[in-house]
């Protein structure tokens, strides 16, 4: 704690933005903030107070006398309970947005004053900045918050919660900004100067992604939804029992878990791979930047796959929920690892430089060189991606049965996936070869053209022949293998000639991108 | 105490830096010359660590920066042409997270702040704000703090950019006093008046290649293929003159007028002197005679348009 305390990048967040001058008038817009917030809950309360009054008054039964009573009874427990949800609940949006939004313009706005490189010249490590930059570049709203706690921990004392409710939602509410902030500062790192507007509006999609999932405790991985703060709140500030919340439940390897704990593993784990990401690349060049080491990359896959059968709730044999058979899950995990594999591409697509060393250097340097082509990891993770299938489904055997024809379709639909994704993969790194300016998003814009495009093909053949369309989309996209309806390996025949297709494409690929590796460089010309 | 082994940096299909070796003494001060985009920026930037090399090795202190480069950074003071510091500090506040972060002893902190400030002559702005002081005083409290930690080495892009004449001195004399500490220092510059009576060495980068170093005299001569000799002398022997330089195969490029005169010649100071004694011998009434030394920018002017390449 005190090494955090003197962390010399927290300390110079600390005196610039809580100069006397700035943290008196913050404290003093807590405090009012909190006294006309306390009188207006008490304002509320009154008026149902006076309301009920009128209403026992003019009717004069039993029933309004008795509501009457109990409000009367608990006044200030209902005042002091109100007080508190409307404090924490502005704390928490205060917190999360603002920890978000600091930190998702921390490096990118170094960059832009070009302030970054006398810091990445420093003897600090990138850990010891990224501490200091996490607590440092919020640190107004976290002296606000601060401020406002014992009037937090008054109320909720008062408004008869227990201490350890108190200190969950404190908890969960540092959790949860420091998993935004992470996130921030992530989005920070990648975003050059330029495209800081581009970083606020990713963050504003981070943020509503956070909050949006909470859908997701209704889902067949109802633990997702600890992630978003929403729920850590409707949780912990109290819910109609009849609400969806309440008739769902954060599941860990089939058993229910508070909101609470299962929030903090998930912050805790997802931050931590940020927090790795950040270590690697906070002190490098924009143009080094690359967020995975190959092995990371594979593990970081593998957790996600990990991931699912571990918050996996199996559905009910009347076929309620996402996931009443084996052969449900398999499908889901074999297209989630489509998305998985080409996240682990985008993150390990080797910058051009270094790939030309990779290329000089090839008698030298292995295939599996960190500096190579990505596509052997992407095989590897596919399969330990499939090991891990055969352990979560073997292992969940006791509630969805498992038969051998799952696992062998599995198997196949994966290599499919794996040879669709390897190509996507290797043609953004050939366009990384290319002079595109930003190339890997406008790769992934020509990508999502190419499938557009095949899906149009597609319509237009099916108004011939179904066969036919079958056929199209079989040898142009993989979305033939998620058909329910095939057992097995047995696929038909067009699937296997749209994996030899895309092989060959792999190759035609191969050949592009070795092309561009041996051409010779260009001394700049003098000004 | 720098030492940059066959650096090489690409981008794209670009080669900024090509195979650059350079070694630089303790003591030196090493002047990087060249064109804007001649890689001295880049050059420097690996140097510093803030570059990855495509290729070869940066040494500073005898320590790999890219190997160990939180080490490597106690012996570095790095200045870049264009920089800002932070405006919400103030000054003694600037180069307290400055020391820390090169984790000075805590002990030590405080005073070689004020030691710093003196050096840099910001006495009276050491409790103002950074956004309130002048572009030359950023630019002294900039070198204050790349001098902070002490470092053996600094890394100074193009420091005097954006610099008035009087400022321009102060940085001048500050580096001077640098050297006197016994500090070596690689600094780029594309104004070589600047660089002249203060470097003990240069280099001349064009496309990304070191085309010519080693000292002042060494690079000098090494690109004078004909020294420039100037004579004047007393009466009227201006046809004996052209006479006898007519004659020695190593002259060249005569040029006389009433009285004096110059002309370029390929050999030793020896034979220079030969001259010199022919000409008395022939009374002439040789009043002054000697080489007239090329400036950098002479020397670099003629590099930089392939003349002597």
């Amino acid at each position: 704690m005190a090494g955090i305390w003197s962390n010399p990048e927290f300390v110079r967040q600390r005196r610039a933005e809580l100069r006397p001058g700035r943290a008196m008038t913050a404290a003093a817009v807590v405090v009012l903030m909190c006294i006309l917030l306390g009188l207006a809950c008490w304002s509320s309360q009154q008026n149902q107070l006076l309301n009920l009054q009128r209403a026992a008054a003019q009717y004069g039964t039993q029933a309004w006398t008795q509501r009457l009573d109990v409000l009367q009874q608990n006044f200030a427990r209902n005042t002091w309970l109100l007080f508190f949800r409307w404090l924490v609940g502005l704390q928490g949006v205060a917190l999360t947005f603002w920890a978000l939004f600091s930190c998702a313009q921390s490096v990118s706005g170094e960059r832009d004053r070009k302030t970054w490189d006398f810091q990445r010249t420093t003897r600090l490590t990138a850990a010891e900045i990224l501490t200091g930059k996490l607590l440092g570049e919020p640190v107004l709203v976290y002296f606000a918050v601060l401020c406002a706690a014992p009037a937090t921990v008054i109320s909720g004392l008062a408004a008869g919660l227990s201490i350890g409710t108190v200190f969950s939602i404190l908890i969960f509410l540092a959790v949860v900004s420091l998993f935004l902030g992470l996130g921030g500062m992530w989005l920070s790192t990648l975003l050059e100067s330029r495209s800081r507007g581009v970083g606020l509006i990713a963050a504003l999609a981070l943020y509503g992604f956070t909050l949006g999932l909470f859908g997701m405790h209704a889902s067949g991985l109802p633990g997702l939804a600890a992630m978003s703060p929403l729920t850590g709140f409707v949780d912990l500030l109290g819910h109609s029992p009849n609400s969806s919340l309440a008739r769902s439940s954060a599941v860990l390897f089939g058993h229910n878990v508070p909101w609470l704990l299962m929030n903090i593993l998930l912050c805790g784990s997802f931050g931590a791979w940020l927090w790795l990401m950040l270590v690697r690349n906070l002190k490098r060049d924009y143009p080094e930047i690359r967020p995975l080491s190959r092995w990371q990359a594979v593990g970081w896959a593998a957790f996600l796959n990990f991931l699912i059968y571990a918050l996996l709730k199996p559905g009910t044999e009347a076929h309620e929920g996402w996931f009443f058979d084996a052969k449900i899950v398999a499908l889901f995990v074999v297209a989630m690892n489509g998305l998985f594999l080409f996240l682990m591409g985008l993150a390990t697509l080797t910058p051009q430089e270094r790939l030309k060393v990779w290329r000089r250097t090839t008698g030298k340097s292995t295939l599996f060189a960190d500096d190579g082509l990505p596509w052997p990891w992407l095989s590897i993770s596919a399969v330990v991606a499939y090991a891990l299938m055969v352990w979560g489904l073997t292992a969940w055997n006791h509630t969805l049965p498992l038969e051998s024809s799952t696992l062998q379709g599995a198997a196949i639909r994966l290599l499919i996936v794996l040879v669709f994704v390897t190509r996507d993969v290797l043609f953004l790194q050939w366009c990384m070869l290319t002079r595109l300016r930003q190339p890997v998003v406008k790769g992934v814009l020509f990508l999502a053209l190419y499938y557009a495009a095949a899906a149009v093909v597609t319509g237009l053949v099916a108004v011939s022949s179904e066969h036919a369309a079958r056929f199209t989309l079989a040898l142009l996209t993989p979305v033939q293998v998620f058909d329910p309806e095939i057992k097995g390996i047995a696929f038909p025949g067009f699937t296997y000639a749209g994996l030899l297709l895309q092989i060959g494409v792999i190759g035609v690929v191969l050949m592009a991108i070795n092309s561009r590796l041996v051409r010779p460089m260009r001394s700049r010309a003098a000004a | 105490m720098i030492e940059l082994i066959h650096l090489r940096k690409e981008y794209d299909a670009l080669l900024a830096v090509d195979d650059v070796c350079l070694t630089v003494p303790q003591g030196e001060i090493f002047g990087l010359i060249g064109p804007n985009g001649a890689g001295k920026t880049t050059t420097i930037r690996m140097a510093a660590g803030l570059l990855a090399p495509t290729m070869g090795r940066a040494m500073v202190a005898g320590v790999d920066v890219a190997q160990e480069p939180e080490r490597a950074q106690q012996y570095i003071g790095y200045l870049a042409d264009f920089f800002a510091l932070y405006e919400d500090l103030k000054v003694w506040e600037y180069l307290d997270y400055f020391a820390h972060a090169y984790k000075l002893p805590e002990s030590e902190i405080s005073s070689r702040i004020n030691e710093v400030i003196t050096h840099v002559n910001l006495e009276i702005k050491r409790d103002e704000m950074i956004r309130g002081l002048s572009r030359g005083m950023k630019q002294r409290l900039g070198i204050a703090r790349a001098i902070i930690h002490r470092p053996k080495v600094m890394l100074l892009d193009e420091p005097a950019s954006g610099l008035d004449p009087k400022a321009r001195l102060e940085l001048r004399n500050l580096l001077r006093s640098l050297r006197d500490q016994g500090a070596t220092i690689l600094i780029s510059s594309h104004i070589l008046t600047e660089l002249e009576g203060f470097c003990t060495s240069i280099g001349i980068m064009e496309r990304g290649r070191l085309v010519r170093s080693g000292s002042i005299e060494q690079v000098t001569a090494a690109a004078t293929t004909a020294r420039l000799v100037r004579l004047t002398w007393a009466g009227d022997s201006a046809a004996i003159v052209q006479q006898k330089l007519k004659n020695d195969s190593r002259i060249s490029e005569v040029n006389l007028a009433t009285g004096n005169g110059a002309f370029r010649f390929s050999g030793t100071e020896e034979d220079l002197a030969a001259v010199l004694a022919g000409l008395v011998a022939g009374n002439v009434r040789v009043t002054s005679f000697g080489e007239v030394k090329q400036t950098v920018e002479e020397v670099y002017m003629r590099l930089s348009t392939h003349e002597v390449m």
